[in-house]
């Protein structure tokens, strides 16, 4: 079976820097894999998801994404299956819907069903945001408000991969606590294949996600947590 | 009153006490901008008086590689100066301002002289140089200011546009709040222009036309060709030079290739 990610071989350093942040990097994740990817500041966690979705380019080595080579597929064809939420939430100046509703005015998403009103509310409230209304500005949530609106906004749609980079750092602790349960939610209810970079030691309940370690510039599975 | 009164060059010397009060202003005030002044004014001299010479020269030998030739001198200088001003090292935005510079500029001096005043041939220096000259230098400062727009506003929103991408968003839709904003930055200036234009000033084209002993209602209706000719050539070039700049901000998976100073 085509695994839905391969990364081969990845090399990685920064402009103008000759040190190599990745390796000869290798990975494979198949569908309804839930990923933790652990590892130091620094170490590049980041820039793996981002390597990913192209935010980033590599210098040497081949993503695969279900087979095909992430430089054949029109990056924002790419970036609506493999959608990734950065560590800093980011709303637009407007409403919670007009944020919630902003990837269906990208050409690339056009034509998927955009959902109702009845819809969001429940999504809102799955998301632990029962008490945010559709039409107040986004801008005034709180950190941990934004990070879940924000993974929600990315699933809305429909990623087939979702990149979670660091989800928790800026959050409180019962913020944090809502957002792990919402990523076991996804993995385990709506088989979501996750990919999570975080420092945190963080011990699903429900599922058992694959951990590996980002060091020496490369990833290294963790065989003890399994 | 059609006769011209010559200003000779002690008159013109006597002009200097407008400098002298600005120096003195910069002095007593310590506003550091003597130096400045009288680089200012030694360029102002040496250049419209080599300007002069030089269009004295053509406009007796009517040579059109000539006119050309001191069209393309207005364009490559302006450019040198927008070059000044837009301090950005990361993206290479010089080649595709340029060229876009030359065509749009001479598309519209080209128009103006050749269709609108209808002189024949389009090239006639006493009519195409001027035009050309005040394209350049208004769409020149228009240019500059969309420039450093979009380059500030792209890196400080690069946070905002990678979200956009992360959501399927292409370079063009991603980055459309800032295209935008840098287009009409550029562009307000020249369409200010217009509403102030007869009421709060006389520009400088009809008020040279006026001193030079022209009928006032022929010189209006120079100016009024001049104020719509430079905003069409600002607006052309304006969006023209962002739509390629922009792109050259994104890398081959439209990745944001900006990043912090």
């Amino acid at each position: 079976m085509t695994p839905l990610l391969e990364i081969r071989n990845l090399s990685f350093a920064y402009e103008g820097s000759a040190a190599l942040v990745f390796d000869r990097l290798n990975v494979t994740v198949q569908e309804g894999e839930f990923i933790l990817v652990k590892g130091p500041s620094g170490a590049g966690k980041s820039t793996l998801l981002r390597l990913i979705c192209r935010l980033n380019k590599p210098q040497g080595g081949s993503i695969l994404f279900q087979g095909s080579d992430i430089t054949s597929i029109a990056p924002a064809k790419l970036r609506s299956v493999v959608s990734y939420v950065a560590q800093i939430p980011q709303m637009i100046d407007a409403t919670v819907e007009e944020n919630l509703l902003m990837p269906f005015s990208f050409a690339i998403n056009a034509a998927k069903p955009r959902p109702g009103k009845e819809e969001l509310h429940e999504m809102l409230r799955k998301f632990y945001l029962g008490e945010v209304t559709l039409d107040q500005s986004a801008m005034k949530l709180s950190i941990g408000q934004k990070q879940r609106l924000a993974i929600m906004r990315a699933l809305l749609q429909e990623p087939l991969l979702l990149l979670l980079d660091e989800p928790t750092s800026a959050l409180d602790q019962e913020s944090a606590s809502m957002v792990f349960s919402i990523m076991e939610r996804l993995n385990t209810d709506d088989r979501k294949t996750l990919i999570t970079v975080t420092h945190i030691d963080f011990k699903p309940e429900t599922v058992t996600p694959l951990t590996y370690t980002l060091a020496h510039r490369s990833l290294h599975l963790n065989e003890s947590d399994h | 009153m059609n006769q011209i009164i010559n200003i000779s060059t002690g008159q013109l010397l006597l002009a200097l006490v407008f400098i002298l009060i600005a120096q003195a202003s910069s002095f007593i005030y310590h506003l550091g901008l003597n130096r400045d002044i009288t680089i200012g004014t030694i360029r102002t001299f040496a250049q419209l008086f080599l300007m002069g010479y030089v269009l004295t020269f053509i406009l007796k030998t009517s040579n059109s590689f000539l006119v050309l030739s001191v069209f393309m001198v207005m364009v490559v200088s302006a450019m040198f100066i927008i070059k000044g001003r837009v301090k950005e090292k990361q993206i290479p935005y010089i080649i595709p301002t340029f060229l876009t510079m030359l065509v749009s500029y001479l598309a519209t001096a080209i128009f103006v002289s050749g269709l609108i005043v209808g002189i024949t041939p389009w090239w006639e220096p006493r009519y195409f140089i001027p035009a050309g000259g005040m394209v350049i230098g208004n769409s020149m400062s228009a240019l500059a200011i969309s420039l450093e727009r979009l380059f500030r506003d792209m890196r400080q929103q690069k946070e905002l546009v990678e979200m956009k991408l992360s959501l399927g968003a292409n370079y063009r839709e991603a980055s459309l709040d800032i295209f935008r904003n840098a287009v009409s930055a550029g562009m307000i200036p020249s369409i200010n222009a217009m509403m102030g234009v007869g009421l709060v000033f006389i520009p400088g084209m009809m008020s040279g036309q006026i001193l030079a002993g022209t009928d006032p209602l022929i010189a209006i209706r120079y100016q009024i060709v001049v104020m719509l000719m430079l905003v069409g050539s600002t607006a052309v070039s304006s969006v023209a030079v962002m739509l390629f700049v922009r792109r050259r901000c994104f890398g081959s998976g439209e990745e944001v290739l900006l990043t912090p100073l």
